[in-house]
């Protein structure tokens, strides 16, 4: 018990930095928008109007969830938040277990600590009651948040309580997900593609099948109620959820070795594949699993997000909503301007990929491998080109395999969609690029590449809550691109949005060369 | 004399306020097996980070080959091998992947080296991915790989950390067999007895400078065992042999400092006192300190 709160303290101490930036961030975020939303609606017609504009609006609600309540200002507040930014809180809780879990087991820390009086279960419930003690402190902060922005006191607790929750949900996953397989990164995909998949499943549920929602925490946020008249049974859900999981967890813990997954290693070739003779095809074969698994997982949510397209129009059966689809232009532009949403995710989550590629090379270069490899005949030039290569031409071909995914799932106009998320590839290339850079400028600043994909989320609602000059929404390169395919292509965009990726990758370059290695 | 294969002069390297390497000077010859001593801390693998291009250093001038190891990578990295202090592999590699990519980026085709040879010899299992390799085990995975393939020069930092006595002694018979192709090698460690059995001259260095060069003859002063003994009764007197040093002598416990030249009279003397056990040690590098200080021996030589 001793070994567990020693082990907690340090994971805090540890952390204390992203804590309190990730904690921070969200809560200014929430306060923002609470204390927006009366300048922005003035009356409660207003409100209930906006409401019922998101509704009405599929690709809105898939990227939010539904307001339930249209009449409700909290709900109205935090549309953004209940479902969309839950998944940072989730990915928090992620982070949080992995580092404390598997990643310290692979380099040998737990071994460490091991031989003190901490039993094998102890890192699993340390790391869980850090993420604990985060996600009450954030919980509470995001209510008091809420109430001082504006809204009822009542909603912001359970709507503080939920966000919690679903951080938890991320954090107990993940303590699962770290059992199964004994590399760090593999741990963090199968959790993260986890909290992607519940993620999708209320999308989709969402506009199309309620049902679906069901399965997901991340529906049941919605679900809850928070602000008027809160379902409180639903927050059982969660409970039973997160304690399943982590008794799942220990049971696994106990059924394999310290530093070993569930299945035993098998080995592996004795010599290197005749291929194997560049530092690219080195970057290529480190990250071969992850860009298969990556390809496989964009190919299915891009099938799925174009095959539900077709049924949304049907969904809508208000006045209002009619009157919108006849502006837009019949049923058919309804469903671009749904897969132009749906591109421009996948446009995030492919960004995701790239940086982590290059977080990836910037991990192994402080474990001392960039210089293994640069200590042979590789130059830098390889390594560097082999980095950008996986990177940058991943992100291309994940792009393209997304946009085929939806295309199969859509069949229509099968040229545009495929190609609809490619259309956003010079933006991705863009925010890669500063977490390039920002890698070439010292091995940790790759986080630089985080940061830019952060801000280009929130810029835009930042700068439309704030009252900010336009400009500054406008520092996302995101939004600066046609939407295809509801809207047509635009040349000049593009362009210079890949002039920019390129100018940035020049820069990488030119510091790479010049600073030390390790 | 022709062109050293290593020559640093003067070399300063800062990591912020701290300076790591701060003047200092080494010289390696063609075909020579150069000791590179120094504590923890003392600067060996940054210099040797510098003579790879990993670092750039802030004054003073390194070459290899003749060549700045700045400027010209390439050309340098084609002729040497290197095998780092702290082996840290591609964990979901297996050990013989990672032997045969670490060759071919070298040059090398790993069907026509010596791979095959040393992976017996050395006893290593190159299925397990390197996750699974114990430190020793990934020494030797890095040993393959620089032994393998041809090279002019090796460069060693404390490459038998982790390897046990059996592996040591392999990996001491395949330094000689390569010193005597005429490889050049450059064995850095911080223990000297590791090195003696190797290298012809060593360099010492301490907090970035280098405090001693030369051949092991000529720092044969150098060379003092510690003798630790116990003895039934009174130890007998030491202090009057020779090449006998610092004399300590508590209840029936004596310690002393031996040169090479004292050895067998203290022994004898043990011998006769009916010592009941007797332990030696190699000096280790801060009592070499305070010995090269003490005999003001110390000097930022170049070796001459």
């Amino acid at each position: 018990m001793r070994g567990t709160i020693l082990l907690t303290r340090l994971a805090w101490r540890q952390d204390r930095l992203l804590i309190a930036v990730w904690t921070l961030a969200l809560v200014a975020f929430c306060y923002a928008s609470a204390a927006a939303t009366p300048s922005l609606y003035a009356s409660a017609a207003e409100r209930a109007q906006a409401a019922q504009g998101i509704n009405d609006n599929p690709a809105v609600v898939a990227l939010y969830g539904p307001i339930l309540d249209v009449h409700s200002t909290g709900e109205l507040s935090m549309t953004k938040a209940t479902v969309l930014y839950a998944v940072f809180v989730a990915l928090l809780g992620m982070i949080l277990v992995r580092r404390h879990t598997r990643a310290d087991e692979e380099s040998g820390r737990t071994e460490l600590v091991s031989a003190g009086i901490v039993g094998p279960h102890a890192p699993l419930t340390a790391a869980f009651a850090a993420a604990t003690g985060v996600f009450v402190l954030l919980g509470v902060l995001v209510a008091l948040a809420d109430i001082a922005g504006g809204l009822t006191i009542g909603g912001s607790l359970v709507f503080g309580l939920s966000w919690a929750l679903l951080g938890l949900v991320g954090a107990a996953l993940t303590l699962v997900a770290a059992q199964l397989v004994p590399s760090a990164r593999t741990c963090a995909a199968i959790a993260g593609g986890m909290i992607g998949v519940l993620y999708l499943l209320r999308a989709i549920g969402d506009t199309s099948a309620v049902a679906l929602s069901w399965l997901s925490p991340f529906g049941w946020a919605t679900q809850l109620r928070a602000w008027s008249g809160p379902r409180w049974w639903v927050l059982a859900l969660y409970v039973v959820l997160v304690a399943g999981l982590v008794v799942l967890a220990h049971a696994l813990r106990g059924r394999r070795d310290l530093g070993a997954g569930l299945v035993t290693a098998r080995p592996g070739p004795a010599t290197g594949a005749p291929y194997l003779r560049s530092s690219p095809a080195l970057a290529l074969r480190l990250h071969r699993g992850m860009l298969i698994g990556w390809t496989i997982a964009l190919l299915g949510m891009g099938a799925l997000m174009g095959a539900i397209a077709p049924g949304v129009s049907g969904l809508l059966t208000g006045q209002a909503a009619q009157e919108m689809i006849r502006r837009l232009g019949g049923p058919g532009s309804l469903e671009r301007t749904l897969i132009a949403a749906e591109a421009s995710i996948g446009a995030l989550v492919v960004t995701v990929f790239a940086i982590s590629v290059v977080a990836h090379t910037s991990h192994d270069e402080q474990a001392g491998l960039a210089e293994r490899a640069l200590s042979t005949g590789a130059t830098r030039g390889s390594l560097f080109a082999g980095t950008l290569m996986v990177a940058a031409g991943g992100a291309l071909w994940l792009c393209l395999a997304t946009g085929i995914g939806v295309a199969l799932g859509y069949r229509r106009d099968a040229v545009p969609v495929a190609l609809s998320v490619l259309a956003t590839a010079p933006a991705v290339l863009v925010v890669v690029g500063v977490g390039v850079l920002g890698w070439a400028w010292r091995p940790g600043w790759y986080v630089a590449g985080w940061v830019a994909l952060g801000l280009s989320l929130v810029a835009d609602q930042i700068a439309q809550l704030l009252n900010l000059p336009s400009w500054v929404g406008g520092i996302s390169p995101y939004s600066h691109l046609a939407l295809v395919p509801s809207e047509s292509f635009r040349a000049v965009p593009a362009l210079v949005l890949a002039l920019i990726a390129v100018a940035l990758g020049a820069a990488a370059w030119v510091s790479y060369r010049r600073r030390d290695i390790g | 004399m022709t062109t050293p294969v290593i020559r640093v002069q003067d070399l300063v390297k800062t990591f912020g306020r701290f300076r790591a390497l701060d003047g200092l000077r080494l010289e390696v010859a063609a075909g020579e097996v150069h000791g590179f001593l120094g504590p923890n801390g003392a600067g060996k693998s940054t210099t040797i980070r510098c003579l790879l291009g990993l670092l750039r250093s802030d004054a003073g001038t390194a070459s290899v080959f003749g060549l700045d190891p700045w400027g010209e990578v390439g050309a340098i990295h084609r002729r040497l091998a290197h095998v780092p202090g702290d082996v840290t592999l591609w964990p979901n590699l297996t050990g013989g992947e990672i032997i045969d990519l670490l060759l071919r980026l070298r040059g090398v085709e790993p069907a026509r080296s010596d791979r095959g040879s040393l992976i017996e010899r050395f006893q290593l299992d190159p299925t397990k991915r390197a996750r699974a390799y114990s430190k020793g085990n990934r020494q030797k995975v890095a040993l393959v790989a620089a032994l393998a393939g041809p090279a002019e020069l090796l460069i060693l930092d404390e490459p038998t950390s982790g390897l046990d006595p059996l592996m040591e002694r392999v990996f001491g018979e395949c330094v000689r067999e390569r010193a005597g192709n005429g490889t050049t090698v450059l064995l850095s460690s911080h223990i000297l007895s590791e090195v003696e059995d190797l290298a012809e001259r060593v360099t010492i260095i301490r907090e970035g400078r280098t405090v001693e060069t030369g051949s092991l003859a000529e720092l044969r002063h150098l060379r003092r065992t510690t003798i630790t003994a116990q003895t039934p009764g009174p130890p007998p007197p030491l202090d009057a042999l020779v090449d006998v040093h610092d004399v300590h002598v508590e209840g029936t416990t004596v310690r002393c400092s031996v040169g090479p030249e004292g050895v067998a009279g203290v022994l004898q003397a043990l011998g006769r006192a009916g010592a009941t056990a007797v332990t030696s040690a190699p000096p280790s590098l801060e009592e070499l300190f305070l010995e090269v200080y003490r005999t003001g021996v110390a000097a930022a030589g170049d070796g001459s």
